[in-house]
């Protein structure tokens, strides 16, 4: 084994002498500062000129400065940034959700922006701020992120649907609360059961955030979602889910599954975003149909979520950095980019620009005022510790209760006992 | 006569296994390819589809829009350009490291073989995941980050592939080569031209295996290429997915785009790969 993997390093070397191959280095010619900026899936027809604009912009601005842009895919986002942060070679500026950034900072790799730019905090909306605030076990307590865009949107249903399966839903007065939707399950399931599901099958930890249920405890230290306001919420699931509301294939579906369900024309409700209604419009013209909005359900405050651009702590060029991740999040360049994704700011005061209050009558304007309310009275409710293995996790262990394998109480102990052990 | 009996017997006789045979591989091949012919049909569906309804094979509205726009946004030769490097890297290496390796395991006697064999199972156990980071390192102590090169480094030799050749080489009768021994070819000789003909299935087999790991491959490229400048076609074709919105229509023609090379591989190619799946195991 040791003999094949230097025989592998040697012929490499050799190849790549032979090839004169050398690898293009990031090191920064004479008299220019060169500042590594990384964003997710953004670089294609729909963006790219405006992430080149922007560059241009502020190289303009900082005579001597050049941006180097780079843009990774949709899949493996956090593999890649947790190899890259590994062998040091992650960008000086990086845009990420908070549960990679809560790893990184663990880390260490992430700079504490609430010490080096602690005045960037009143440029911003509280509720945003805080979710890129950091508390927990080996962290020291801080800001690791500059809040860029948010995403929220309302909550759809399928009038067909539901007439077809006895539920009369007032346009006027549509539902609003995950109880409303709970109390529903029985006559849906008698009428309809198999054929048709009420709501996206498994509840995620914004469900619960959602449904009022303490997510952890006040230091930050452990989860506690399977407190009794936890296990009542999955029991009414587990009663749904005996109502015949859901189908089976629900138990193995993402969330991509539950938009390709409710496309398809076989869900009643789903949790939306303020360009669902076009995506809808175009690629399932049937379900448009029979279309209509609500506020996004919840029994406390609405969800959101959250991208943010976090600050390499090895950065040699921290300062820049931070100008530069201050000046993509600034009000202005966030208001150009969320007109372009149909996405929300989170910069203070942004949101009250009249492109997210059109006053025309379109679904697609209801949907943006929607949104654009709960983007001022939402919450970000996935706690940054909450990794995407415990998310599967809990899928995994939920899909069990409903099936009556587990009592619910045994679900979330099992999914809290592994979520702390890798807090 | 007697043969020609035989084969009338072989195709006019329907028994009754042999019908539920043949509907039982019918009803394989619906499930297999259905998948597929759905995907096809999708990337010809044009605006007035609904790519949601019960599921139909001849778009209503259909068109080839759908592959300009792939064109149009992705340089696609280009990935497949970068693509092709690393499989003909991979194909090579893989053919050469598992002959040599291979035929001494086989056929020469050293200290310590049982040993190397071993080490080679056990390397087979270790999840790829979990060497990721030591091995991202080393390709970039070596300075072949972002480089179509240390894509392909870590691939060009394969336990697999060794015990493969290894199983090849051991089924060649052995009067044959202590026969050539006698006719005094050396070591060199016997190997080229004894032995290395005998196992032109295995070869053709690693190979293909090689071309298809290199073409599906995502997380490796991923890591260790930093920017589109090197882009192989897995990670250029994940452009086609938006953050926010993405039109399946496209990402279904991109994938049919990526699927013909592969698929033309594959024609050309089959025959030896049932051959060489068979070398191994059975003496000629």
């Amino acid at each position: 084994m040791k003999g094949t993997i230097k025989k592998a390093v040697a012929l490499g070397a050799a190849i790549a002498m032979m090839g004169g191959l050398a690898a293009c280095g990031t090191s920064s010619s004479s008299g220019t500062t060169e500042l590594k900026f990384q964003t997710w899936n953004l670089k294609n027809d729909k963006f790219t000129s405006y992430f080149e604009d922007l560059i241009a912009q502020f190289e303009k601005d900082n005579p001597g400065v050049k941006i180097k842009w780079v843009d990774q895919p949709a899949d493996n986002y956090e593999d890649k940034l947790s190899t890259d942060a590994a062998a040091g070679e992650l960008p000086d500026v990086v845009d990420m959700g908070p549960e990679p950034a809560y790893t990184l900072a663990k880390a260490g790799v992430l700079l504490n922006l609430a010490d080096a730019a602690p005045e960037a905090e009143k440029d911003f909306l509280p509720a945003a701020w805080s979710a890129a605030t950091f508390k927990g076990t080996d962290l020291e307590e801080g800001t690791y992120g500059f809040p860029w865009y948010l995403n929220s949107g309302p909550t759809f249903y399928n009038k067909a649907v539901l007439s077809e399966c006895g539920i009369t839903v007032d346009p006027n007065n549509p539902p609003t609360k995950q109880d409303d939707i709970f109390a529903m399950a029985d006559t849906f399931g008698k009428k309809c059961g198999g054929k048709y599901a009420l709501t996206s099958g498994i509840p995620s930890i914004q469900d619960f955030g959602m449904y009022g249920v303490q997510l952890m405890n006040d230091d930050r230290t452990e989860f506690t979602f399977n407190n009794e306001k936890g296990v009542e919420f999955v029991q009414h699931y587990i009663d749904m889910y005996k109502a015949g509301a859901f189908t089976d294939d629900m138990l193995n579906s993402s969330t991509s599954g539950e938009s390709k369900s409710f496309n398809g024309g076989s869900q009643a409700f789903m949790n939306g975003n303020a360009y669902s209604v076009d995506d809808i419009r175009k690629n399932a013209p049937k379900v448009f149909e029979n279309l209509a909005i609500t506020d996004f359900i919840a029994n406390t405050k609405p969800n959101m979520f959250m991208e943010m651009l976090t600050v390499n702590a090895t950065s040699k060029h921290q300062d820049l950095a931070i100008k530069f991740a201050r000046f993509v999040t600034n009000s202005d360049n966030q208001l150009a980019f969320d007109k372009k994704a149909n996405v929300f700011p989170s910069s203070t005061g942004t949101i009250d620009d009249d492109f997210f209050n059109p006053s025309d009558d379109t679904m697609d304007a209801e949907a943006m005022r929607m949104s654009a309310d709960q983007i001022r009275n939402g919450e970000i409710w996935g706690p940054p510790q909450f990794t995407s293995a415990c998310s599967t996790m809990l899928r995994e262990e939920i899909a069990q209760a409903l099936q009556g394998k587990i009592t619910a109480k045994e679900a979330l102990d099992a999914t809290v006992k592994y979520c702390n052990e890798r807090i | 006569m007697a043969t020609k009996a035989v084969m009338e017997n072989k195709y006019n006789h329907y028994t009754p296994g042999k019908v539920v045979r043949i509907i039982v591989l019918l009803a394989l091949l619906l499930f297999l390819a259905a998948p597929l012919l759905w995907q096809i049909s999708l990337a010809f569906k044009g605006p007035k589809d609904d790519m949601y309804a019960a599921p139909y094979l001849i778009p209503v509205d259909p068109t080839v829009d759908n592959f300009v726009q792939v064109f149009k946004r992705l340089p696609i030769l280009f990935y497949v350009g970068n693509t092709l490097i690393v499989a003909a890297l991979n194909i090579g290496g893989n053919i050469i490291s598992g002959c040599f390796a291979g035929y001494s395991l086989a056929l020469l006697r050293f200290k310590g073989k049982g040993l190397v064999i071993g080490l080679l199972f056990l390397s087979m156990l270790v999840p790829g995941e979990t060497i990721l980071i030591s091995q991202f390192l080393i390709i970039r102590n070596l300075d072949l980050q972002n480089n179509l090169i240390g894509v392909a480094l870590p691939g060009l030799v394969s336990s697999m592939n060794i015990l493969l050749f290894m199983n090849a080489f051991n089924a060649i009768p052995r009067e044959m080569i202590e026969a050539a021994e006698v006719d005094g070819a050396n070591i060199w000789q016997r190997f080229w031209r004894i032995c290395v003909p005998q196992v032109k299935g295995t070869m053709a087999l690693v190979g293909i295996f090689s071309f298809m790991g290199s073409w599906n491959d995502f997380l490796w490229p991923l890591i260790v290429l930093t920017d589109d400048s090197h882009y192989t076609l897995t990670l250029g074709m994940s452009r086609l997915q938006g953050t926010f919105v993405s039109d399946p229509r496209v990402v279904a023609a991109g994938t049919i785009v990526a699927l013909i090379p592969i698929m033309i591989f594959f024609l050309v190619f089959q025959r030896y790969i049932f051959n060489g799946l068979e070398a191994g195991s059975v003496k000629e």
